[in-house]
């Protein structure tokens, strides 16, 4: 019982921090959503209450060119009490979000996938931190805490990837795919973690039970399984719009990056320097670009399943057109679970000074570029070059200690000894 | 590839470890030296005006004659008002603007700071350009009282007198607002706050009518009485608040108009005499960078740059044979070419040191300066985050003084490590190789405890009333003084911290100022140089811990000087930081400026709750836990 004490104690505690800035500073939650480090156009808390004023007087929010989210959103937020009169009902809403998103991290933790998988064995398995000191890392991280407070729907995201993750390594296949739907339905790209995440619930069932269906079988019945459970979303979504014209307005502008809004990510300088003819190019390379650490990434890793996804949440932080910090936190929140890899990893502290640093030089370049008038985008873009570069340092760093830690089990007698790469 | 295996050599090599003092001492003399040689005219330049549309200076004035009279009958009629009621001074100055068939409304704002009452009533008139269809105004102020507290006759009288002129024009392609505020910053404040409705409306009202986005405003002040007084040079003023700087086209085209056109000499930053030699450039630089550093508003248009309005204040001063009419026609001038501006002004720099009416270096010049003391302290820490991996210390191997006993031979085998590489075989001190563990816990605890323990003296000083101040800045110079001693003492009671630990809570406060001090760099460069300096002492100040008791292989190593006298060491680096309290520097810098510390308080209180000024929050949040941290560190060593 001792353990669960804790864990409502850390639980009560977050709520409480989150409830508290909630209400201590009325003009906190405004002022945070309008930030574009947190708020994207396809995740911004402003833009969804457009969508919902749209929608609830009977104009298709999609109209106006401003709401991109999707649409099973509305319903659901205009049922809540008018944010700007009465916000209680939304904090606590995203209070709760945050909460069951640490309770499905601290489910991952406890399913021991991370050190030690079904086809592996790490040799520092004994290594690493309880699961309560994992869920007190993603609830007190200020990273999350403000991206909690500036309500963007990525938090919706980051929760159904927590527990599409959490059920995976519980083997739990059925909420697995249901999760993973719901995540996908809202931002597409998790879809990605798909791969990854199937072989991390074929791992985690064969561990339970002895008696397993071959690969093949296990992932086409989960292909369909996942295939119905978007349809059926978008089916729905369909019945609740009219018609399928959300489709265009929602993963047509995530894929063809038509808002150019500032972000933390590489892709919007790029695009409003791009000559018109090339832009359909570079938009298929960029594209091409993420998808392609999927495969690679799944296949080299084999072994490790979770790795493999958690570090393609980082890459997503960096790589897809409209990241924000809440895609970082996700990454950051995740990267704990690997407690054995920290003394293979070798910039630890170059990365998280990086982070460090550009989250608080951002503001002030963004500041000056905006406000002051006196910079301009070049400082702003020079700084999220500095964020990504902070987050791939740490996805290249436990990558390379990911391998390291295999090639110790393998073959014991390099332990210790410099390796070079050929 | 010799070049890799030889830099990868030298990553194991202990003396690296001793070069990051060195490394830091030369990033802050460089800093300072860099600083120093910016006057000479090899690294600044003379101003020029980037935008072509100003053209300074090329129209004829026509502010003579018989506006001299109307301008000495307004003079007089302010002067009546003086002692009037703040009611019947508006009324009446809403009158005088109402003859000349402007529009007119007032304005009342009340502010509570430091227990005191700031309110008063702003007056302001719209003259609609003949050309212009209200999309741009430029505003020109007169301030009812200027920064000094004195009456501001002149400055409102030629403000009522060109409002008049103004109107006669048929050429204005912007309008222009004629403000006449309560008093020289709050009142501006709550003026342009209400322009662009971010207000709180319980202590100020909304304006009733408006005109478009303002292009630039200049304030006067002029505070000669109803019998004149002829001035010698015009000061010209342009420090926003938080160290925000206007266009430096509008302050080029002031001086080109005032000296070029009018013959009147432009002086700045109370330089009252220059003659252009080096150190007088470089006293102009450092007192713009004292002003700047304290963000605090220096005259009424301060308050107009943080919305990006380009402001400048022009000033009288001194005693020579310039009249009222030639600054009326200076003011004419420089109106004529802000109204030639097609764009809001954005050629030229907004961030630059001026060190004469013509001559000033930009930020590409002079911004490695703080950046280098910035990134001084990111090395230490660096440096000390590499130590605390390192675990025990060892004596340097490749040392040519055999400090070590003869003894050290035999021991060889235990404390070396054979790495073998491409045939080569060399020894490694075993303890580099370790990789020692770091216990984060109670170092992260102590940084992020002591930043929040800064909000506690914020909150006091901006909440305190008038009389206590001075009260509560001697009792919280006491507290702070002895806190850092009776905080080691504690932690060394309590929770004992390891020398790896009292490693890392330097490393963090460094690393954390560091990164504080390069954002606050680009923003308020001035601030960040002066923080910068005064915390540079943390560099170098370490926790002397007893060494870890001598191991069995090395007995015979002789105490050295520090572990001797570590005791009187530590003690005399904990009386060098009480000197460098913040409290302690800010107590100093008010009696060398002849200021008193409760005047700077109330100041500092109203610039918060009025004005939106953030220096506090640099002191209190960047500076202040920095010396704290540091100074825990180094009392740590008289208890260990």
């Amino acid at each position: 019982m001792a353990f669960d004490q804790q864990k409502v104690l850390l639980f009560g505690v977050a709520a409480a921090v989150r409830l508290l800035l909630f209400t201590a500073f009325p003009s906190l939650p405004n002022l945070l959503t309008g930030r574009v480090e947190i708020s994207t156009p396809v995740t911004s808390f402003k833009r969804l209450q457009e969508g919902v004023f749209l929608y609830t007087h009977n104009v298709s929010p999609y109209d106006g060119g401003v709401f991109h989210q999707a649409p099973l959103l509305l319903p659901l937020f205009s049922l809540l009490p008018n944010p700007a009169f009465h916000p209680f009902a939304t904090n606590l809403l995203y209070t709760v979000v945050d909460l069951l998103g640490a309770n499905a991290l601290m489910q991952i933790a406890e399913s021991w996938q991370s050190a030690a998988p079904r086809l592996f064995k790490s040799s520092r398995k004994d290594l690493r931190w309880s699961s309560i000191a994992i869920g007190a890392g993603f609830l007190f991280n200020p990273f999350t805490i403000t991206t909690c407070i500036a309500r963007p729907t990525s938090a919706l995201t980051n929760l159904f990837i927590l527990i599409s993750m959490a059920k995976a390594s519980q083997g739990a296949g059925a909420t697995f795919v249901l999760a993973l739907s719901f995540a996908s339905y809202l931002a597409m790209h998790p879809i990605l973690l798909f791969p990854p995440l199937l072989l991390l619930c074929y791992d985690a069932r064969a561990t339970k039970t002895k008696s397993t269906p071959p690969l093949l079988t296990f992932a086409v019945v989960h292909v369909l399984a996942l295939a119905a459970a978007l349809g059926g979303l978008l089916y729905l979504s369909a019945l609740l719009m009219g018609s399928w014209e959300f489709l265009a307005a929602t993963y047509g502008v995530r894929l063809l990056l038509p808002d150019l809004t500032p972000n933390v990510g590489l892709w919007w300088y790029f695009f409003t320097e791009m000559f018109d003819s090339f832009r359909e190019f570079f938009l298929g390379v960029f594209w091409l670009h993420v998808v392609s650490y999927v495969p690679g990434l799944t296949i080299r890793l084999r072994k490790q399943p979770l790795f493999v996804a958690t570090t393609l949440t980082g890459i997503f932080a960096v790589f897809t057109p409209y990241p924000s910090i809440a895609d970082g936190t996700l990454y950051l929140s995740l990267v704990p679970l690997f407690r054995h890899l920290f003394p293979l990893m070798r910039y630890t502290f170059l990365a998280s000074s990086t982070i460090l640093y550009a989250s608080f030089i951002g503001p002030a370049f963004y500041y000056l570029w905006i406000y002051a008038g006196s910079g301009n985008a070049n400082f702003f873009y020079a700084i999220t070059l500095v964020w990504s570069l902070g987050l791939s340092v740490i996805v290249g760093d436990s990558l390379y200690a990911a391998l390291r830690d295999e090639l110790d089990v393998e073959r014991p007698e390099l332990r210790g000894k410099e390796v070079k790469r050929i | 590839m010799a070049l890799i295996s030889t830099l990868l050599a030298l990553r194991r090599d202990p003396r690296i470890l001793k070069l990051p003092p060195y490394l830091s001492a030369l990033c802050i003399l460089v800093g300072v030296v860099w600083l120093l040689v910016l006057p000479l005219n090899e690294y600044s330049r003379n101003t020029y005006v980037s935008e072509n549309a100003l053209l300074p200076g090329q129209v004829h004035t026509y502010f003579t004659g018989s506006e001299h009279n109307i301008f000495r009958a307004y003079r007089h009629e302010v002067a009546a008002l003086v002692d009037t009621s703040v009611q019947e001074r508006t009324q009446r100055l809403g009158d005088i603007f109402r003859s000349s068939n402007l529009k007119v409304a007032t304005q009342k704002y009340e502010y509570h700071a430091s227990g005191r009452n700031i309110s008063n009533q702003n007056v302001y008139a719209i003259l609609h350009g003949p050309r212009a269809d209200a999309t741009e105004a430029i505003v020109l102020i007169g301030a009812w009282r200027n920064m000094a507290d004195e009456v501001n006759h002149s400055g409102v009288a030629l403000v009522l007198t060109l409002a008049r002129y103004f109107k006669r024009w048929s050429l204005w392609s912007k309008d222009i607002i004629f403000l006449v505020s309560g008093d020289s910053t709050s009142g501006p404040q709550a003026w342009v706050d209400a322009y662009h409705d971010s207000y709180s409306p319980a202590s100020i009202e909304p304006l009733s009518i408006k005109s478009g986005a303002l292009q630039g405003a200049v304030a006067i002040d002029y505070p000669a009485g109803p019998w004149g007084h002829r001035y010698d040079k015009l000061h010209v003023v342009y420090d926003g608040v938080n160290g925000q700087l206007p266009n430096l086209d509008l302050f080029n085209t002031a001086v080109s108009i005032a000296s070029g056109q009018m013959g009147i000499g432009c002086t700045l930053q109370r330089m009252w005499k220059h003659d252009d030699s080096y150190q007088e450039r470089l006293q102009t630089m450092l007192r713009g960078m004292i002003s700047q550093g304290l963000g605090h508003a220096s005259g009424p248009h301060s308050s107009f740059i943080p919305y990006h309005v380009d402001a400048i204040t022009l000033q009288t001063v001194g005693n020579g044979w310039h009249d009222e009419m030639s600054l009326g026609r200076t003011v004419e001038s420089l109106f004529r070419s802000l109204n030639n501006l097609l764009e809001h002004l954005h050629q030229s720099f907004f961030f630059y040191l001026l060190m004469q009416a013509n001559r000033f270096v930009s930020i590409g010049t002079y911004l490695p300066s703080a950046m280098l003391i910035a990134v001084n302290f990111t090395i230490t820490s660096i440096a000390l985050w590499v130590q605390s991996g390192r675990g025990v210390s060892t004596p340097n191997p490749a040392s040519a003084t055999p400090k070590a006993s003869p003894d050290s031979k035999t021991s060889k085998p235990d404390s070396m490590t054979a790495a073998e590489k491409s045939g080569a075989i060399a020894l490694i001190p075993t303890t580099s190789l370790a990789i020692t563990e770091r216990k984060l816990f109670l170092p992260l605890a102590f940084i992020l405890a002591s930043h929040f323990l800064g909000l506690l003296p914020l909150y006091i000083f901006n909440n305190t009333s008038e009389p206590y101040l001075g009260l509560a800045f001697n009792t919280i110079t006491a507290v702070t003084t002895s806190l850092p001693v009776l905080t080691a003492l504690l932690l060394s009671k309590f929770l004992c911290p390891t020398e790896q630990e009292t490693t890392l809570i330097q490393c963090f406060s460094l690393l954390l100022l560091g990164m504080y001090l390069s954002a606050l760099a680009t923003l308020n460069f001035s601030l960040s140089f002066l923080v910068g300096i005064f915390a540079s002492p943390l560099t170098f100040v370490r926790s002397l811990a007893p060494q870890t008791p001598p191991t069995t292989q090395s007995p015979q190593i002789p105490p050295s000087f520090v572990s001797k006298n570590r005791k009187s060491l530590s003690a005399t680096m904990v009386i060098l930081l009480v000197l460098l309290n913040p409290l302690v520097v800010i107590r100093a810098a008010t009696l060398y400026w002849g200021a008193t510390i409760v005047e700077v308080l109330v100041q500092a209180a109203e610039g918060w709750h009025v004005w939106g000024l953030w220096t506090q929050v640099v002191v209190w949040l960047v500076w202040w836990p920095a010396w704290f941290a540091g100074s825990v560190v180094v009392a740590g060593g008289l208890f260990a």
